[in-house]
C-alpha cells in the first residue's frame, strides 16, 4: 500500500485543498508565461521558436527530477518508480484498464494524434484554453464546457466500446 | 501595459516557460509524496483532462446517483482533485492583477467548433490516459507507452499544421 507524508485520514481531507492551491499557482504561472504544451511543438515546427517547447521539455525534466528526489526520500510514495524498470511495457493506470500492450500503444497513438490536431487547430492545449477562459475568451470557455461534456460522453458510451473493440483485435 | 515601469524579479521568472515547466514538474511530484496515501494512480499530480473528468464525473454522480468512473484518489477523498478549478481561479487573479483580462467574444459557429473541439479533445485524451501534461509526468515517471503517446502528439501537431495552413490558404 502506497504511503506518503500525510496519513490516509489526513490525506483524504487534504486532497481538494492541496490540489486547489497547486491549481491556483499553475493558473497564475500559466497566465504569466503563456505556457502551452501543444503550442510549444507548433511554434517549433512552424517558426523554430523554442520558448514554449523549452517549457514543456522542462516539465518532463522537472517531473523526473522531482520524482527521483522524493523517491529517494520516501520510496513508499513512488511504488513503481521508474515505471519501465518496475512494470515493463505497460502504462501507468489511468487509461482504460485490462488491455494488452499493443492495445495501449494503439490508444496512445490514436489519442496523441487526435489531440495534437485539435490542439493546433483551436490554438492551444487544455491548460492554455483554461487560462484563456480566465483571460476573458468566450471561445475557450466553450472548449472547457466541451471537455466537461466529453468526460461524461467518454465514460458512459465510448470507454466500454473502445475496450470491447480492442480486446477483439489486439 | 505598465509592466515595464515596475519590473519584478518574481514576475520575470513567472513569465519564463522554462522555469514554470520545471516548477510544475517538481510540484507534481511533491503532490504525490504528500497525498498518495489517499489513493492512486501514480504520476497524477497534474492533468487538465483527468482532473476535469474527476470533478465532472463525481459531480454528476452526486447529482444523479450514477456511478461514473473517477481516479481512486478523487473517489476516496472528501472532494475530488480541484486542480483545474484552481487553474481557472489563479489565471483569473493573475489576468486581473496585470490588467490583461479582456472579454473576447466570437461567432456562434466558432463557439460550436470550440465546444466540439473540447468534447473530442477530452475523449481522445482519456483514450491515452491523460492530456499532454500528465503524459509529460508519466514520461518523467518512466512510462514508455506515454512516450509513444507523446510521439503521437507530435505527429498530430504536424498534421494539424498542415490542415491549418491549407484552411488559411483557401481563405486568402
Amino acid at each position: 500500500m502506497a504511503a506518503g507524508w500525510l496519513s490516509k485520514e489526513i490525506a483524504v481531507v487534504a486532497v481538494p485543498i492541496v490540489t486547489i492551491v497547486l491549481g491556483i499557482l499553475i493558473g497564475w504561472l500559466g497566465q504569466r508565461s503563456g505556457f502551452c504544451s501543444i503550442g510549444g511543438f507548433r511554434d517549433f515546427f512552424m517558426f523554430r521558436h523554442t520558448r514554449l517547447l523549452n517549457g514543456y521539455l522542462a516539465l518532463i525534466a522537472g517531473a523526473f527530477i522531482g520524482y527521483l528526489v522524493f523517491w529517494l526520500i520516501t520510496p513508499s510514495a513512488f511504488e513503481h518508480f521508474f515505471w519501465l524498470l518496475t512494470s515493463g511495457f505497460t502504462p501507468v493506470p489511468g487509461a482504460p484498464a485490462g488491455l494488452s500492450p499493443l492495445a495501449y500503444v494503439i490508444l496512445a497513438v490514436i489519442g496523441g494524434i487526435a489531440i495534437g490536431i485539435i490542439g493546433v487547430i483551436l490554438g492551444g492545449c487544455p491548460l492554455r484554453q483554461c487560462v484563456m477562459t480566465s483571460e476573458g475568451s468566450i471561445k475557450s470557455l466553450f472548449f472547457v464546457i466541451g471537455m466537461c461534456i466529453g468526460s461524461v460522453v467518454f465514460t458512459l458510451w465510448i470507454s466500454g466500446l473502445v475496450v470491447a473493440m480492442l480486446k477483439g483485435i489486439a | 501595459m505598465d509592466n515595464e515601469n515596475k519590473p519584478s524579479g518574481i514576475d520575470s521568472l513567472a513569465r519564463n516557460p522554462l522555469v514554470v515547466g520545471l516548477l510544475i514538474g517538481i510540484l507534481a511530484a511533491l503532490v504525490q509524496v504528500l497525498l498518495i496515501s489517499a489513493g492512486g494512480p501514480e504520476a497524477y499530480g497534474f492533468c487538465v483532462a483527468c482532473h476535469t473528468r474527476d470533478v465532472v464525473n463525481i459531480g454528476v454522480n452526486a447529482l444523479t446517483g450514477m456511478k461514473l468512473a473517477a481516479a481512486p484518489i478523487s473517489q476516496n477523498a472528501v472532494l475530488p482533485v480541484m486542480t483545474v478549478v484552481g487553474v481557472l481561479i489563479g489565471a483569473f487573479i493573475s489576468a486581473k492583477t496585470y490588467d490583461e483580462f479582456r472579454a473576447k467574444t466570437g461567432s456562434a459557429l466558432s463557439y460550436l467548433w470550440y465546444l466540439l473541439g473540447g468534447l473530442f479533445f477530452m475523449v481522445f485524451a482519456l483514450f491515452m490516459g491523460g492530456c499532454p501534461y500528465r503524459i509529460a509526468l508519466r514520461v518523467g515517471y518512466g512510462d514508455a507507452i506515454a512516450f509513444i503517446g507523446l510521439l503521437g502528439i507530435i505527429a498530430g501537431v504536424l498534421v494539424g499544421i498542415r490542415i491549418a495552413t491549407t484552411i488559411a490558404e483557401r481563405e486568402v
